[in-house]
């Protein structure tokens, strides 16, 4: 690598520990403390309103379920369709909780954190009883066993009554340092735990991503014979892959239930599945950068197509047929037109761009 | 410098002038409501004509004055497509912009909300009439009868006109989830009152399009009477069956055949629509007034919707009708505020509707609240099938649900 820690105009490398670097210049690593810092910073400077507020704080979430999602299907080349019904194996965890000791017991509004990473482990639990038909199904069949598992969830959440048939458990409001959490920092309050927990688990999948662990999880994708006859134990490695998807689906489920204060089956279901899918592949699988690009994307095409409904709405006495039509098919055709013309996602561009602006002003 | 102050001089006489004219116009208030619904998605056949009936009812109190001063509302109405976390995205954008009552929709969002609306003390009016929406809560006023009391008044009324020696033997064919769960709740807690039905078996319906197989076993099991307490179309699905298969009863309780009985959304126009003839004999239990009755009721509600231009569909709807019950409710609250000379807020309209007493020519009786009470209108109107239009039977109050709601 160059002598310029500042500026990488080429490879360098020299070790293989120069290569796992987290950050590659020390430009890298100020961008990213000025983004962390304008990130963590601005709502004390901006005031905004709840329903925004809720809107970011729904893509944090959503962020936070890709990571688990993207490791399986982009890291680890294995698919689920039920990544839903792990996120909501989370919030049902916390909503359990409740309805065993009651919403305002003090576990559940003080020891909240802790019921939090416990969600993580039950989704991480059933994550890898759902990985165990991975050690023998492949593509299309891990799908259905995948989809299956969200039938089973949706089925057992609507007709238990433990579960109060689907409809809303209550979630209790937390305490923090200051007291309780009000309705009126309800949402900022949960944008910075959340937030935080984006990055702790980012430089995770980061870090993860350099160990053996991960690289075995990049091995698999590739080559699973090829990776066994390295040493490596494939069937492990899936189930594995499904637990930490599921772990991390699970944290996603758990704040869920958290931010909305109640948990409700509609929340889970397999349409819900589909938008995790979709963030994936428009963000771009198999990169770090593209599980936050496919959230923040999908959420603001679902809000940017509902305005443009009631924009057309105005002029259209039609309205609501055009609302029914336009969203699904927006949703769909930004999925089927990044499939034919970036199947490398969102994450491709943000390549595109930074090795442009590395190498300017030239273009080799 | 002459020409200067002359020029200014005109221009306050333009701005002036311009004001006298445009400030009478503009002189009202407007109040702010909000309206989150399923206008498309799961269930927006009821949802679609219940926002045109707001809808409707809103441009005519601004058109006309209703209010009087030049006062408007001020209601957007917005698309939630059956998401609990749409509608809550909604709400918290309506409480931004300073809203005073929320028109809100289905059951489970409402269930979702629940808590928030004790919270933020806003007065809710939904669509949906599950009995649990009240339980617990200060600040949701039902607009009619719940489906509690269209089932549990089926139930009385199959105990009432019943023919024979033997307990009533009835199913249940009910929609998954609290809205068709929880009148089925109620009425075994009616029975254990002491009504005189039996409960012979309940069924969940899915997306089947083929009820032979249970309409059958129902039958073999000596059931006379089905309670729907669902939507329209597995109701249509389940009534075309049983005409196909002649096990729908003649008249009223025929023994070896099957009555039907509905509760408020597995009737009205759009039912005979999508069943046909297959309607015939069907028993509904509902607390709207039907354009088919053509009353006076009736024809200020093709009025509206003719002014409008809404299409027969539409005008005929029972929903329709909801929809302008909940959006007089709560301009009937803003009306009453005013002739009280109270300031237009949340607290004073939550106050009004404690007290609120009105007619409404959708509904089948007064809309009537109190400070316990949070059911508007009480009465339930019984139609039947007859002709391809539904006729009223009688008019009535449950019994039983009131002792069922002591012993809750």
């Amino acid at each position: 690598m160059s002598q310029n820690r500042w500026l990488a105009t080429g490879n360098f490398f020299t070790s293989y520990k120069q290569e796992q670097r987290t950050f590659f210049t020390h430009l890298d690593r100020t961008i990213f403390t000025c983004f962390l810092v304008i990130l963590f910073g601005w709502p004390l400077v901006f005031e905004i309103s709840n329903k925004y507020m809720l809107v970011l704080d729904n893509i944090l979430i959503a962020i936070v379920a890709v990571m688990g999602l993207n490791l399986l299907l982009g890291f680890a080349g294995l698919i689920s369709i039920g990544h839903a019904a792990f996120v909501g194996i989370g919030a049902y965890s916390v909503a359990s909780v409740c309805q065993v000791i009651g919403e305002n017991h003090v576990i559940v509004t003080h020891f909240w954190p802790v019921l939090i990473v416990c969600a993580g482990i039950m989704g991480a639990i059933f994550g890898a009883f759902v990985g165990l038909p991975a050690l023998r199904l492949k593509h299309l069949y891990l799908a259905i066993a995948t989809l299956s598992f969200q039938m089973i969830f949706e089925w057992f959440i609507q007709f238990m009554s433990f579960f109060n048939q689907g409809q809303t458990i209550y979630v209790g409001r937390v305490h923090w340092f200051t007291g309780q959490v009000g309705r009126s920092d309800h949402y900022l309050f949960w944008y910075y735990i959340i937030l935080t927990l984006v990055v702790v688990l980012g430089f995770g999948v980061r870090n993860l991503l350099k160990t053996k662990y991960g690289r075995c999880l990049v091995a698999v994708r590739d080559n699973d014979r090829a990776a066994d006859a390295m040493g490596m134990n494939p069937g492990l490695t899936k189930v594995y892959a499904f637990a930490l998807a599921g772990f991390f689906a699970g944290v996603a489920g758990a704040l869920h239930a958290y931010l909305y204060r109640g948990v409700g089956f509609e929340s889970f279901t397999l349409h819900a599945s589909v938008g995790y899918l979709a963030m994936a592949i428009v963000g771009g699988l198999g990169t770090l950068n593209g599980i936050f690009w496919g959230p923040v994307a999908i959420k603001f095409l679902d809000i940017q197509v509902e305005q443009f409904s009631e924009f057309v709405g105005q002029y259209l006495t039609s309205a609501p047929n055009v609302a029914t039509a336009l969203k699904p098919l927006s949703f769909g055709l930004v999925i089927v037109l990044f499939l034919m013309y970036e199947p490398r996602g969102i994450a491709n561009w943000w390549r595109i761009v930074k090795s442009y602006t590395k190498l300017w002003p030239f273009r080799y | 410098m002459k020409s200067k102050a002359t020029l200014f001089f005109n221009a306050f006489l333009v701005i002036v002038f311009v004001l006298a004219f445009t400030l009478p116009a503009s002189a009202g208030k407007t109040y702010k409501l909000g309206m989150s619904l399923a206008i498309t998605g799961p269930t927006s056949d009821a949802g679609n004509p219940y926002a045109k009936g707001a809808e409707d009812w809103f441009k005519f109190v601004n058109e006309t004055d209703y209010l009087g001063d030049g006062d408007k509302i001020d209601c957007p109405i917005r698309d939630d497509q059956y998401k609990n976390d749409t509608t809550k995205r909604f709400f918290e954008e309506f409480l931004d912009d300073g809203i005073l009552i929320f028109l809100s929709y289905a059951t489970g969002g409402n269930l979702a909300l629940k808590r928030d609306f004790e919270e933020v003390q806003i007065p809710v009016i939904p669509a949906s009439y599950h009995e649990g929406l009240i339980v617990d809560a200060n600040y949701t006023f039902m607009p009619v009868a719940t489906y509690s009391e269209n089932a549990v008044g089926l139930a009385e009324y199959i105990t009432e006109n019943h023919q024979g020696d033997n307990i009533p033997q009835v199913a249940f064919f009910i929609h998954p989830s609290a809205f068709g769960r929880g009148p089925l709740e109620d009425t075994q807690k009616a029975i254990a009152e002491g009504m005189k039905i039996e409960i012979v078996e309940v069924v969940e319906h899915g997306t089947d399009l083929d009820n032979t197989a249970m309409l059958q076993r129902l039958v073999s099991k000596g059931v006379q009477y089905v309670i729907c307490q669902t939507v329209q179309t597995p109701v249509a699905t389940m009534l075309t069956d049983a005409q196909r298969l002649g096990v729908t009863a003649g008249s009223f309780g025929e023994k070896g055949k099957l009555t039907f009985l509905g509760a408020h959304y597995t009737g009205g126009s759009d039912l005979i629509a999508l069943a046909g003839t297959a309607t015939e004999g069907y028993i509904w239990a509902d607390s709207y007034n039907l354009t088919s009755e053509n009353n006076e009721g009736a024809k200020k509600q093709l009025e509206l919707a003719k002014r409008y231009d809404r299409d027969d569909k539409a005008a005929n709807s029972h929903n329709y009708g909801a929809g302008i019950l909940a959006a007089q409710i709560a301009t009937e609250a803003i009306k009453m505020a005013k002739s009280a000379d109270l300031k237009v807020t949340r607290e004073n309209l939550y106050k009004m509707l404690q007290k609120m007493n009105f007619n409404s020519f959708v509904a089948a009786g007064p809309v009537t609240y109190s400070e316990t009470e949070r059911i508007g209108v009480d009465v339930q109107n019984i139609y039947i099938a007859q002709d391809g239009v539904f006729k009223k039977i009688q008019s009535f109050e449950s019994q039983y649900i009131q002792k069922v709601r002591a012993g809750r």
